[in-house]
């Protein structure tokens, strides 16, 4: 999931600096790809052991990272993603050699094992992990393998639907992606800016599962669908806590392509009339999508056994507690022991009532085959509004 | 001043220019060349695959969105220059010329402005544009109708932004070139005859040029790649060209295209400030001829 | 003075509590040069811009072409300025500086032309100088540009902020003469502020010297020189000697006596008085050429002092000394003419004399 998180220095703020090169961004990343071995290398010498962690905010809290550095003597480095597609890549450029542990989200973290940059695991080795599991997500977990084997383990998860302020409108209403294009709707929507994110829901609303192989004609469903989506938005944000703010002083209806990556952390400071809900399938096509986080090894020739025992311990009761409820965000762990920990709030912030029935409406997020002719037509949208 | 003729097989000469030299190669001929080159290279599955061919420029010659997303972004940039330049030299002169008993006070408050994150300033003016934002709330009270403007998530907004994060560069340059100029200067055109305007257009204004260009340069090539206030004022409606090099590079994961689209943004602007530079050098401004 | 083109009276500057100008009055005629000479901070450039319409005075009138100018911006004088730094612009080229004040009165394009060519004939700046900018010139050529240039629209009055106190000794005496040569050719009243009296001298029609805000004396260069009001403009215009006297009125001149000279008594002509002469610190004023080595008998009515060579200088026309007398504060210097054979070493003992009938009368 995501991009903008609450905290705008995340997103925007890494690379919110302008300039003509700005493009070079890209470049640089595949250098610092290259220096980041110089970096791994030095830090090597205070603690026993180190590890190179590549993932999304969330996963950097000190309350998870301190208590494992402790009782393994370890030192833990941090590389933030800030775009899914990005860490992929920037692994692609060479630094899978310097990482040894990657959160993201699933289909990345799918892809990496056939692009060689994981380890496939051994589920046996952690049955007692899955065994801790929703039955949803025990093994044998198809959306993190490939030909039947598994590249790394579920970590958070949510689903994406419309984020409403049930204040202004009825979650009825939002049974449907129907008042994204309902002219009552005009410059009350928000599509929050994040990728295929809000490609995804708009696509399915055409008729278009965006899961699957398209053809010209599906494509130009979808393209049909982003214009008309783009004619009736007020803004299309990436930053979340702008959208928030719209949100909840009613500028805007409801933010499109986010979810409860979006709400929960509303709903925990107490805004409880934000919810983020499923639509109904419509003629037969789930509607919903549930994404998920999950975390891998890297195959960086070194084996790690450390890395392996993070893995383990992400996903442990306590601290997958812990990584649910973040400052800047609220998610779902696939831990079903961590569920008695959560007090009641947490729960309600958490929509925890209502996931089984968002699961079931559900498409399952993963690489769609024909993303990058989505994403362009997206842009070539953008710039046609 | 005379310059003399250096010569390379002077060691001297060689030593005193090679690091610099060699910096300006590092880091801004070998990365613009790395970039021309990925222009020429594909992407699979996420990554890069060597091929030298022109699929990247075909596409960026056949896609007219990408042309419309540049030119909306020399656009953008040349209203921005047209309008710090307008807001900036009437503080500078006043800064220069005017104002006395807070000028230091003054200088310290825009110098704080200037220093201040570009971010958090930009998100400040959200609360500012928004329809239920400071702007209409004080138009309101001023007796105007509720929610008159609406700034926020439009190419205005954007805007805003641009001139007001940038407008401090402007402001610097000309107060700099303004603080230059002799006094005996505006007494001399007093004194052969012009008012206090047309000394202001035939000594003060052409002798403030060089501050002039060099802020409006500032500002365009700063424009060029705004970035923070389209994505944060601007809600969609006006994607100007570095979301869509980042987009294409970070979201797409297609390098080759992001670069070449950053090579075409590079290349309009030197285009552009060359033929402001040829346009400039026309006079000289201090005086000194050109060769 | 028949009717003075610039008539100033009773000029007083403030700025803030510091009063820069204490009442000071000239009057300058049409057609004459006239200098401002002073020490810095004596009040002359203060005077000029007030004169220019650059400062406002605090107190006092100012008529020009018998127009009083109270609240007349420059712009509207008839009066150019010739700044110390030139102040060309360098924006613009030589023709356009020149042509600047004529483009501002909207001269038709071909006179302009015409009188800027006249100009740059008169100032001897060739033709082709037109289309360069000031930066490409040399110290002299910028200097009759900017003369061109306050010279172009016919002033009235020229005004002269030191002009020449950047240029080296040589360039300054040929463009000294052509200021001269300019200002009887053009008949056009000039006013120079300068604070080199020999300059002052050389140029001016009439001096009139400045102090601390004050005018000390206004005369021509030989009343000057020759008639200080006091042992200021004296001393201004060059090393002298002063001998302190006591003087007393004595039938149409002074009777003076000094008690270091033997015969120390003596009757001064009137016309060898100083008019603004008080009690006040009187001395006499002996100007160096007019003192000789004693060696044998005084002449008759010669005043001898006795003192040692402290010093000598060889100036190639004449050689000074320095001689140390007994109850003088300042060694007595005497110019003497030169010659290969010098007339006393250092620290030898020698007797001064000089007629102090030809001496000058005058007080602090």
């Amino acid at each position: 999931m995501k991009k903008g998180t609450a905290d705008t220095s995340s997103n925007i703020g890494a690379m919110k600096r302008r300039s003509v090169l700005k493009g070079m961004g890209g470049l640089g990343l595949g250098l610092a790809a290259a220096g980041s071995g110089f970096l791994a290398s030095r830090r090597d010498a205070a603690a026993a052991e180190s590890l190179n962690y590549m993932c999304w905010e969330g996963y950097n809290a000190p309350s998870i990272l301190e208590p494992f550095q402790k009782s393994k003597d370890a030192s833990i480095s941090i590389d933030l993603i800030t775009d899914s597609a990005g860490g992929f890549a920037k692994l692609a450029a060479g630094a899978s050699r310097d990482f040894d542990l990657v959160s993201s989200d699933s289909p990345w973290i799918q892809r990496m094992g056939p692009a060689g940059f994981c380890r496939y695991i051994d589920e046996a080795d952690f049955a007692d992990q899955f065994a801790e599991f929703y039955p949803q997500f025990r093994a044998p977990f198809a959306p993190l393998a490939f030909e039947g084997k598994a590249t790394g383990l579920p970590t958070r998860w949510g689903w994406v639907g419309p984020t409403v302020n049930t204040k202004f409108d009825k979650l009825e209403t939002w049974s449907s992606y129907a008042p994204v294009f309902d002219s009552a709707y005009k410059d009350k929507i928000c599509l929050l800016d994040w990728g295929d994110w809000p490609i995804m829901p708009l696509a399915l609303y055409a008729g278009i599962n965006p899961y699957e192989e398209l053809d010209d004609a599906a494509l130009e469903e979808v393209r049909k669908v982003l214009r008309a989506a783009f004619k009736n938005t007020r803004a299309i944000v990436a930053d979340l806590a702008v959208a928030q703010k719209g949100l909840i002083d009613g500028s805007f209806r409801a933010l499109i392509g986010g979810g409860t990556y979006a709400t929960s952390a509303l709903r925990m400071k107490g805004h409880d009339y934000i919810q983020s809900i499923v639509p109904e399938p419509k003629n037969g096509l789930k509607q919903g999508i549930i994404w998920m986080e999950a975390t891998g090894l890297i195959d960086n020739g070194k084996n790690s056994q450390i890395a392996a025992d993070f893995l383990k311990y992400i996903v442990s009761p306590d601290v997958a507690k812990q990584l649910a409820i973040t400052e800047a965000t609220c998610n779902l762990v696939p831990n079903s022991k961590a569920e008695a920990l959560f007090s009641e709030e947490e729960k309600k912030a958490l929509q925890m009532d209502y996931m089984w029935t968002a699961w079931d409406n559900s498409q399952f997020h993963t690489v769609a085959p024909n993303i990058d002719d989505m994403l362009a037509i997206w842009q070539e949208e953008l710039a046609a509004r | 001043m005379r310059i003399e003729r250096k010569s390379w097989n002077d060691p001297v000469f060689v030593a005193t220019v090679a690091p610099l030299a060699l910096v300006m190669v590092a880091f801004f001929l070998v990365p613009l060349l790395m970039t021309a080159v990925l222009t020429f290279q594909t992407t699979q599955y996420y990554r890069l695959v060597w091929t030298w061919d022109l699929k990247i420029w075909t596409e960026v010659f056949s896609k007219p969105h990408y042309w419309t997303i540049m030119m909306r972004t020399v656009a953008m940039a040349l209203i921005c220059v047209v309008l710090t330049v307008l807001i900036a030299f009437p503080a500078a002169y006043a800064l220069a010329t005017r104002l006395k008993t807070f000028k230091t006070q003054i200088q310290i408050l825009i110098i704080f402005a200037f220093l201040t994150d570009a971010v958090l300033k930009t998100f400040g003016w959200i609360l500012i544009l928004d329809k239920n934002g400071v702007a209409n709330w004080l138009l309101m009270h001023l007796g105007f109708p509720p929610e008159m403007l609406n700034l926020l998530f439009t190419p205005t907004g954007t805007m805003i932004g641009m001139v007001y994060n940038l407008v401090a560069y402007p402001m610097f340059t000309i107060y700099l070139s303004l603080v230059r100029i002799d006094r005996d200067l505006m007494l001399a055109a007093y004194d052969a005859g012009a008012s206090r305007i047309r000394t202001f257009f035939e000594v003060t204004l052409p002798l403030s040029r060089p501050g002039l260009y060099s802020g409006a340069v500032l500002v365009f090539v700063l424009s060029l790649g705004a970035f923070l206030e389209p994505k944060v004022l601007g809600g969609g409606t006006s994607p100007l060209a570095s979301e869509l090099i980042r987009q294409s590079f970070e979201t797409r994961v297609n390098w080759p295209l992001g670069a070449a689209l950053t090579m075409v943004l590079i290349t309009i602007g030197a285009l552009m400030l060359a033929a402001c530079a040829a346009f400039v050098l026309r006079r000289p401004s201090t005086g000194r001829r050109p060769a | 003075m028949a009717s003075p083109i610039i008539d100033a009276s009773g000029i007083v500057k403030d700025y803030g509590t510091a009063r820069a100008l204490h009442g000071v009055s000239l009057q300058i005629g049409t057609g004459e040069f006239v200098a401002l000479v002073g020490p810095s901070g004596c009040g002359k450039t203060t005077l000029l811009k007030i004169l220019a319409g650059f400062e406002e005075p605090t107190g006092g009138h100012l008529q020009i072409q018998g127009r009083d100018m109270r609240g007349v911006p420059a712009a509207s004088r008839p009066t150019r300025m010739v700044f110390q730094k030139l102040a060309l612009f360098p924006h613009k080229t030589v023709a356009e500086n020149i042509g600047f004040p004529l483009k501002l009165q909207k001269v038709g394009k071909t006179e302009a032309n015409g009188r800027i060519r006249a100009m740059l004939d008169l100032m001897h700046l060739k033709p082709d100088y037109l289309e360069r900018y000031p930066a490409q010139l040399s110290g002299g050529e910028q200097q009759r540009v900017a003369l061109a240039r306050a010279l172009v629209s016919q002033p009235g009055v020229l005004l002269l902020d030191e002009p020449m106190s950047a240029l080296d000794a040589k360039l300054k005496k040929s463009l000294q003469a052509e200021l001269k040569k300019l200002h009887r050719e053009l008949g056009t009243s000039f006013v120079l502020v300068t604070h080199d009296l020999e300059e002052a001298m050389m140029l001016a029609d009439r001096i009139c010297v400045m102090r601390s805000g004050h005018v000390v004396q206004v005369g021509t260069p030989a009343d000057i020189y020759y008639r200080p009001a006091n042992m200021f403009v004296a001393g201004f215009i060059g090393e002298t000697n002063f001998l302190p006297v006591t003087a007393s009125a004595a039938g149409d001149g002074m009777a003076v006596v000094s008690p270091l000279v033997a015969v120390g008594k003596t009757t001064i002509a009137s016309e060898h008085v100083s008019p603004s002469l008080s009690a006040k610190g009187t001395a006499l004023l002996v100007r160096p050429e007019t003192i000789r080595f004693v060696k044998g008998d005084a002449a008759p009515g010669e005043w001898v002092l006795d003192g040692h060579v402290e010093e000598y200088f060889i100036k190639g026309a004449s050689t000074q000394y320095r001689v140390r007398v007994h109850g003088l504060d300042n060694a007595v210097i005497l110019d003497l003419p030169g010659s290969i054979v010098l007339p006393a070493a250092v620290g030898e003992a020698v007797r001064i004399g000089f007629d102090p009938t030809q001496a000058f009368l005058l007080s602090e």
